[in-house]
């Protein structure tokens, strides 16, 4: 699919779970083919963005727009079926399931499932350490391998079009964070799916972000590349103190 | 040793229609988190399907099972529709395992007076399937018996196929195991919930064909199987498939035991002793996890 332009776009959004709102008037474009960050610290509304994005949790104000046509107040199977891929914080994975059961369970919307066999082949043959798990439960794999899951079963859509990832890194061992980081390269490099990912710190983004965002108080509050961010001296005594 | 014969013959033939019965009942509770009273209706109309295609329409017995199946597939996918779908969307403000129980309680009840009404308060005499039977090892079987029991077992292993090979049987997984993950892969959970049911109010219905011949079409020939199935899915652990297997086989195994070592009338007080003390022991039945029950 040669899609050019905007591909996300988000105006003023709130959202959040009752009275508490955490998302703010948020504002953000995602253009085809770049990978988007956002960072911030915890508790100040990147999940709950990205749930209201996916549809998990209905916006209070502001609207969704997603490949052209508006998407907000939407249900998250509609949304999902227009190509829009959210791999959850904790995976989401099914637990009693197997490993190809969920990677399965990630073609299936009805033209990704006619295809799923080369999707499967795909996935196996990017992360060739899930290809021994295939038959195992989900609850009885690692974290790291639980994450590559949750990845994999995103590519399983042929028909992706956004693939919008929730905190990779959370609670892995520094070497697992480096595979699962590889492997989000690998989907960047080699597929060119348009990526929205969301993180705590710089740390592991530097070699996947073509545009950053730094949210604060359910807003963004600083947006540049990575580099122009490097030299912020606020920003960088703020997040970037790991790099 | 014909007494272990006859325990056997026992416990496959009650444990695999407790299983038919009950395993729809588990299917309904993982997936949708309710306790569907109008199970036992399915029963009752699928043996009032099997009266009129077998006696009044003078139909072949495998019509009589696929038209029991259609009509309960359907009138399970219409329950669902009419007395927990409208709740759906107000689970979290509601206390929806409750409600629900009400729900579809009350449906049961519209469905055991329509019943009344339509085919008057006399029982119908349901034939078997199949008439005659044989004798193993000095124990007589009845080939409705063995039709029952194959029956059984074979809608079951298909469930099991259709669970673990087919997409909709994986979105059905998918969605009692975490919804919103399902949600957002895209499975369509209005059309899912009122699918699943109908599915299970089939075998339900399936069950009522074979039970019809043993107790009777009347408009409370659910109650009973209503009853036991709910004993299933508790002692096998509320939304657990292969809990509700080894409960259904347990309960017809000490059942048959009961019957054959010691007489008919101590069945009962013996069967209820031993699901009491067994929740006692493990209050979340037989494989039931407190925090998480899965299909």
């Amino acid at each position: 699919m040669s899609e050019t332009g905007v591909l996300l776009e988000v105006r003023g959004l709130w959202a959040g779970y009752g009275d508490s709102i955490v998302v703010r008037d948020l504002d953000l474009v995602v253009e085809v083919g770049k990978t988007v960050v956002m960072i911030g610290p915890n508790g100040h509304g990147k999940t709950t963005f990205l749930r209201a994005v996916s549809g998990l949790i209905a916006p209070s104000r502001g609207e969704v727009w997603f490949g052209g046509e508006r998407v907000d107040g939407r249900k998250p199977e509609a949304i999902a079926r227009k190509g829009l891929v959210h791999v959850m914080q904790g995976d989401g994975l099914f637990s009693e399931m197997t490993v190809e059961e969920n990677l399965l369970m990630g073609a299936f919307p009805s033209s990704p499932w006619k295809r799923r066999q080369r999707a499967l082949d795909r996935v196996w043959e990017l992360f060739p350490q899930l290809t021994e798990r295939r038959g195992q439960r989900a609850r009885t794999l690692s974290g790291g391998e639980r994450r590559l899951v949750g990845l994999g079963r995103g590519l399983m859509r042929e028909d992706a079009r956004l693939l919008m990832i929730d905190e990779p890194s959370l609670g892995l061992a520094p070497v697992m964070i480096d595979v699962v980081y590889g492997a989000i390269r690998e989907i960047r490099e080699r597929l060119g799916t348009t990526i929205l990912l969301v993180e705590e710190n710089f740390t592991h983004v530097g070699g996947v972000a073509d545009v950053v965002h730094v949210v604060e108080m359910g807003g963004i509050v600083r947006s540049g590349s990575l580099e122009e961010l490097s030299s912020d001296r606020t920003v960088v005594e703020t997040y970037l103190g790991s790099l | 040793m014909s007494q272990v014969v006859a325990i056997l013959i026992s416990t496959v033939v009650l444990g695999s229609i407790y299983g038919l019965v009950a395993i729809g009942m588990t299917l309904i509770y993982g997936t949708l988190r309710i306790l569907d009273m109008s199970q036992g209706s399915m029963v009752m109309i699928g043996s009032y399907v099997a009266w009129g295609m077998l006696v009044v329409g003078n139909y072949n017995p495998v019509l009589a099972l696929v038209a029991a199946f259609v009509a309960t597939f359907a009138l399970g996918t219409f329950t669902q529709l009419v007395s927990v779908q409208p709740l759906m969307g107000r689970r979290n403000e509601l206390d929806f395992e409750m409600v629900t129980f009400i729900t579809t309680f009350a449906a049961a009840i519209v469905f055991s007076n329509v019943a009344l009404q339509v085919f008057g308060p006399f029982q119908k005499n349901v034939p078997p399937l199949i008439a005659g039977g044989v004798t193993i090892a000095g124990q007589n079987l009845s080939y409705q018996s063995i039709t029952m029991a194959l029956t059984s077992i074979l809608l079951m292993g298909a469930l099991g196929l259709f669970l673990s090979r087919t997409r909709w049987g994986l979105a059905i997984r998918a969605v009692a195991q975490d919804l919103d993950a399902a949600r957002s892969m895209g499975v369509p959970v209005g059309q899912l919930y009122p699918l699943t049911m109908g599915l299970a109010s089939a075998l339900a219905g399936i069950g009522g064909v074979f039970l019809g011949a043993q107790f009777f079409a009347s408009p409370t020939a659910g109650d009973l199987p209503l009853l036991e199935a709910l004993i299933v899915v508790i002692f096998g652990g509320l939304g657990s498939l292969s809990g509700t297997l080894y409960a259904a086989y347990a309960i017809g195994l000490i059942q048959s035991i009961a019957i054959v070592a010691i007489g008919e009338t101590w069945t009962l007080p013996i069967l209820y002793g031993v699901i009491l003390l067994v929740l006692i022991f493990r209050p979340y039945g037989l494989k039931g996890n407190p925090s998480e029950v899965r299909l």
